[in-house]
């Protein structure tokens, strides 16, 4: 049987929706500032350029969407009580949004004032999050592999964050950390932790409910959190000393759940019981896809004997490329697509009752506008990662992901109009039927 | 002797079965009733029901279909 949903806890429609507004403009402002930099910018992970791209990725674009995402996630799905969640939502959303961009613009002129403000702003907003969303989680009534992939990755998170302002406070020249021990640790917790449990956490619901497939083997749901949180632990010993040859071999384990997990996705999906065009299904077969090539790449590189043909220097830009937007982007994406007209239509419904029907699902955002978005971002995918073999490429390709941000941005307003058209409408009715 | 409708919302996306209750909920005449085959517990359609004075039992199948019968409070 599929997971139940109860709508009795739901927030109001704005909290989410200010997240998910907000997450493409951070992917228009990446698009732009890759075009404006040029091929340096991608001519290692560690230019000022690439690391502020990242950062416009992660702590924009993901944390943005991902945020958002759980605090309508965890009442709904798993029976969580969110404390005051539009005060929340209020506060940290801004936080994080101006947190991020001070933090891109501190890469890019160099670590002083501003930087440490972006950093502190991220720091705060997100212990004021994961205090309420970790309170809400452990105190949910539901249980399985959802609730412990997301308990998991907020702790995930909390680690990241803590790293990552040790790591600012490092680049200000602030104490003797190892930098790039720090890095290879932080980035492991967010990407491998937070952004891969919570993307797992939140598909074991959504891709049964909304893909129509069979539900996910337990197994996985209790293979996946626990063997991540083991490697993640076994990685982060290199804080104390130096990356070790074991360390590799943690790496691949942690890389071969990911993989694991990518694979069953795809084997789901092949079995749904509905076989209709859906442009969420294509974007979760583009990251599952991107997934896999990430595992197979690191684990080629990382893995003694490394092949001689795979330097991890020149490697490194196309695998943070697939992660970011092939990966991340794309099942954010996916989700937001399905997401956004669901909760249009549970929210309307609400305010209607049997008087007002909302209008169909499927007219909350065309699903032509939808499918040509997913097609600008897969030219953007593939730009990007001409980009980085064939630099003179780099300014198309930030455009082009910039242009597809900005279409996915647009279709988000769209939902958002029609929304707001029903509801007045809705409104109207009952003004009508008042005594 | 009352109408009974059925839908099998099973391999529909939600809302999509959400939608075709209501709508049938709309035309179910006073005496009829509305049988619903899905893989899950709709609590937002709970909601809606007891909201509008609909009253409802399920069953669960062991395939894990849930077999929800609605009808009218006042002719239940």
């Amino acid at each position: 049987m599929h997971p139940n949903l109860s709508f009795e806890q739901a927030p109001p429609i704005w909290v989410p929706y200010r997240f998910f507004l907000t997450a493409p403009l951070f992917g228009i402002a990446t698009g732009l500032l890759l075009a404006w930099s040029g091929p340096e910018a991608l001519a290692s992970r560690w230019t000022p350029a690439a690391l502020a791209l990242t950062h416009l990725m992660v702590a924009g674009f993901m944390l943005q969407a991902m945020c958002g995402a759980l605090l309508q996630f965890i009442p709904v799905a798993a029976g969580g009580n969110i404390w005051r969640p539009t005060l929340v939502a209020g506060v940290v959303h801004p936080m994080l949004a101006v947190g991020a961009a001070l933090l891109a613009g501190g890469f890019l002129a160099g670590p002083g004032p501003w930087f440490a403000v972006g950093a502190g702003l991220i720091v705060t907003a997100l212990s004021i999050y994961v205090v309420v969303v970790g309170i809400a989680l452990f105190r949910a009534p539901a249980r399985g592999a959802t609730i412990l992939a997301l308990r998991v990755a907020i702790a995930a998170l909390v680690v990241t964050y803590v790293l990552g302002f040790t790591l600012a406070q490092g680049l200000r020249g602030v104490g003797g950390i190892p930098l790039l021990e720090f890095t290879h640790v932080h980035a492991a917790w967010g990407l491998g932790g937070w952004a891969l449990l919570l993307l797992s956490g939140v598909s074991y619901y959504v891709v049964p409910m909304f893909q129509l497939t069979p539900a996910y083997p337990a197994w996985l749901g209790r293979l996946l959190p626990w063997t991540l949180l083991t490697a993640l632990l076994l990685w982060a010993t290199q804080l104390t000393g130096e990356a070790r040859a074991w360390h590799s071999w943690v790496l691949l384990a942690g890389l071969l759940a990911a993989g694991l997990f990518a694979l069953v996705t795809l084997r789901l999906q092949a079995q749904r019981r509905r076989r209709v065009p859906d442009v969420t299904l294509t974007f979760f077969r583009i990251g599952m896809a991107s997934l896999l090539v990430i595992v197979l790449a690191i684990a080629l590189i990382t893995v003694p004997p490394a092949p001689t043909f795979l330097p991890v220097r020149e490697w490194a830009v196309p695998i943070g490329i697939l992660t970011f937007v092939g990966l991340f982007v794309s099942v954010i994406t996916g989700m937001l697509y399905k997401i956004v007209p669901f909760l249009n239509w549970l929210h309307l419904q609400r305010l209607g009752g049997l008087t007002v029907f909302p209008p169909n699902m499927r007219d909350m955002i065309r699903e032509r506008a939808m499918v040509w978005q997913m097609r600008l971002h897969l030219a953007a995918l593939a730009a990007l990662l001409g980009a980085a073999t064939w630099p003179p490429l780099t300014a198309i390709a930030g455009l082009l992901f910039a242009a597809s941000c900005a279409w996915l941005e647009w279709n988000l307003l769209g939902g958002v109009r029609v929304y707001r058209t029903f509801r007045d409408r809705i409104r109207a009715v009952d003004a009508c039927h008042a005594p | 002797m009352s109408s009974q409708r059925v839908i099998d919302g099973r391999d529909m996306q939600p809302p999509e079965p959400l939608e075709k209750a209501l709508e049938a909920l709309d035309t179910l005449p006073p005496d009829g009733e509305l049988v619903l085959l899905l893989y899950c517990q709709p609590h937002p359609l709970y909601q809606i029901l007891r909201r509008n004075g609909y009253v409802w039992t399920e069953t669960m199948q062991s395939d894990g279909t849930n077999e929800i019968h609605i009808r009218k409070a006042a002719s239940a």
